[in-house]
């Protein structure tokens, strides 16, 4: 008796998810259906979730990757993601391991910054950075995305990577001061290895914060061929008198494909990132 | 035996200092040198691309922005987005949190399923909304066709509550997968022994949420509350790409506004001015709530991506 009543709750508990998992999938299941749509019937009357099977077109995509700017937005967001990820990457486990290990002069100080800047929205910043990329001859071009991508995430990945630091025994760092190493040896042969996954989940939240970043991109390129993927779209969604939805969702469905490639085969990374930065103990 | 001691600590310091360099002059030159410039500028009446000198206007731009009725509106509509969207998938995430910790199986599953809003850009997630919002779009078939609720389709976008109701919807959509993972990652750390024990004294699942579960997890709400609240006044893509501020720039949050002066009025100085306000409120928030929480064992994220 107690078994079955256990089985009925379980099961309410099952139907419960699975309702709101529909009603959370449904906005992406609609985006692909009306990609996947012929483009002349998106204005159609009444709108139908799914397509008919038997109107199930590819043609937004062919539209999408006939054009030769796709491949080149395409391009600019992989470069700027990967190199914003692996410069935030190298510097923050300096920083990190620097804050978790080392006194050195200034280091409150600059422990605070990194605090407060990690509190404060990015775009406040977006008018004095401006002015600044104005300086440095950085507007409208892609180069000039990285820096500011680079400085946006150091606070965050700083701060995860000391914690991944200090959660190292102190007792390896000192093994090798005893056999004559050096700071540049522990940090090379002890730390960065042990904090290795660490560093991934931060790298990949990097990655993703730049593939899918828009008010800095969106203010600083204007070239075509120079924008990022989340810019091409939204220049896609302005183009026309009448935007030409099957297009903008085919070129949204094919920029979420990298981030739920890396997705799916980082899950463990992606729970180690959000679970030491939520939780701890 | 004195010089390799000494040897050693010019050493140590150097290399600490190779190891800090790269950081300190890209956070320097990117961040903390624009936080200053941010600081100077709002005190000047600086209009972007102006052949003339700026001029120090003391605290007339800060004066400007608080007067400025949109500004009021804008902040007024941060202020409610916030109270809106933080509640509301902070709930549903601690809701589906506790259901997936209670189940046997499918638990990563769910998970995953659940998380795919928070991966998917600002920028999409706007217009997937905007297009089911449509005047002529599904939800409003919806509603007038086979629900029969409205006799005519709702013209969301025309008006600031209906602007505003699909941002907050997005906002809590995009959210709750964030707080999900969060709190079944805080529902871990509940100790079992606490519900057995409450379970001897006859404790059902609604007491036990309240006296064992809820108890242990408030350094989590906490600090979910504080995220979110940050997350909340950064709104920005969803608005631009939603409404653009429109009609008649009441849809406006505070940094969609600021941004409207700097880049289509030109007026660096009030957006810089408007800018410092926000981002001291909330620093100041924030230390707040660490001298409430006082925990160390918590550690801030970063809002959900």
């Amino acid at each position: 008796m107690k078994l079955t009543r256990k089985t009925a709750v379980y099961a309410m508990i099952y139907l419960i998810l699975a309702a709101g998992l529909a009603v959370v999938t449904l906005p992406m299941i609609y985006m692909v259906s009306t990609s996947l749509k012929p483009n002349g019937a998106l204005y159609e009357f009444p709108p139908r979730f799914l397509p008919h099977l038997k109107e199930i077109t590819v043609e937004n995509y062919q539209y999408i990757l006939q054009q030769s700017k796709f491949y080149r937005n395409f391009l600019n967001s992989i470069l700027v993601s990967i190199i914003t990820a692996g410069m935030a990457a190298i510097i923050s486990s300096a920083l990190g391991f620097c804050i978790a290990r080392f006194r050195f002069p200034g280091r409150r100080f600059l422990f605070t910054f990194i605090i407060v800047t990690m509190i404060i929205p990015g775009t406040t910043l977006i008018v004095p950075q401006y002015e600044l990329a104005v300086s440095l001859r950085a507007i409208n071009q892609l180069w000039g995305l990285i820096p500011f991508y680079v400085a946006w995430v150091i606070p965050y990945s700083t701060f995860m990577i000391k914690g991944f630091v200090e959660n190292v025994p102190r007792e390896l760092d000192e093994a090798i001061y005893m056999d004559g190493g050096s700071i540049l040896t522990v940090f090379f042969r002890v730390i960065l290895p042990l904090i290795k996954p660490g560093i991934a989940s931060v790298s990949i939240f990097n990655f993703l914060t730049a593939w899918e970043e828009f008010p800095w991109a969106n203010t600083v390129i204007n070239d075509d061929l120079k924008r990022t993927l989340p810019i091409a779209i939204s220049g896609f969604f302005g183009q026309h008198q009448f935007t030409q939805w099957g297009f903008v969702f085919a070129l949204s469905v094919l920029s979420l494909i990298p981030i739920l490639v890396v997705f799916i085969s980082c899950q463990k990374f992606f729970v180690t990132g959000l679970t030491t930065g939520g939780v701890k103990g | 035996m004195n010089r390799p001691i000494m040897n050693r600590k010019v050493s140590n310091g150097m290399q600490i200092a190779i190891l800090l360099l790269p950081g300190i002059l890209i956070f320097g030159i990117f961040t903390i040198y624009p936080i200053v410039k941010l600081f100077i500028m709002s005190f000047f009446k600086w209009d972007f691309g102006s052949i003339f000198e700026q001029t120090f206007i003391g605290w007339r731009n800060y004066a400007d922005v608080v007067t400025d009725k949109y500004f009021q509106t804008a902040f007024a509509n941060s202020l409610i987005y916030t109270a809106v969207t933080v509640p509301g998938q902070m709930l549903l995430g601690l809701l589906v949190a506790l259901m997936i910790h209670s189940i046997p199986k499918c638990r990563i599953g769910f998970r995953v399923l659940y998380y795919l809003p928070v991966i998917t850009s600002w920028v999409i997630a706007s217009l997937v909304f905007k297009y089911i919002f449509n005047t002529e779009g599904l939800l409003n078939y919806f509603l007038t066709n086979v629900l029969r609720i409205t006799e005519q389709n709702i013209r969301w976008l025309d008006s600031r509550w209906g602007g505003l109701a699909i941002s907050m919807l997005l906002g809590i959509w995009k959210g709750i997968g964030w707080n999900m993972v969060v709190f079944l990652a805080a529902l871990q750390t509940v100790p079992q022994e606490l519900y057995e024990v409450a379970s001897l004294d006859g404790a059902g699942s609604i007491r036990k949420f309240f006296s064992v579960t809820l108890p242990n997890i408030k350094g989590t709400v906490l600090f979910a509350l504080v995220m979110l609240t940050i997350g909340g006044f950064n709104v920005f893509t969803s608005i631009k790409m939603i409404t653009n501020g429109e009609p008649g720039h009441k849809t406006e949050t505070v940094l969609t506004w600021m941004y409207y002066k700097a880049f289509s009025t030109g007026k660096f100085g009030y957006s810089a001015a408007l800018s410092f306000i926000i981002a001291a409120a909330l620093a100041a928030l924030a230390a707040l709530q660490f001298r409430v929480m006082h925990d160390k064992e918590q550690k801030p994220g970063r809002d959900g991506l």
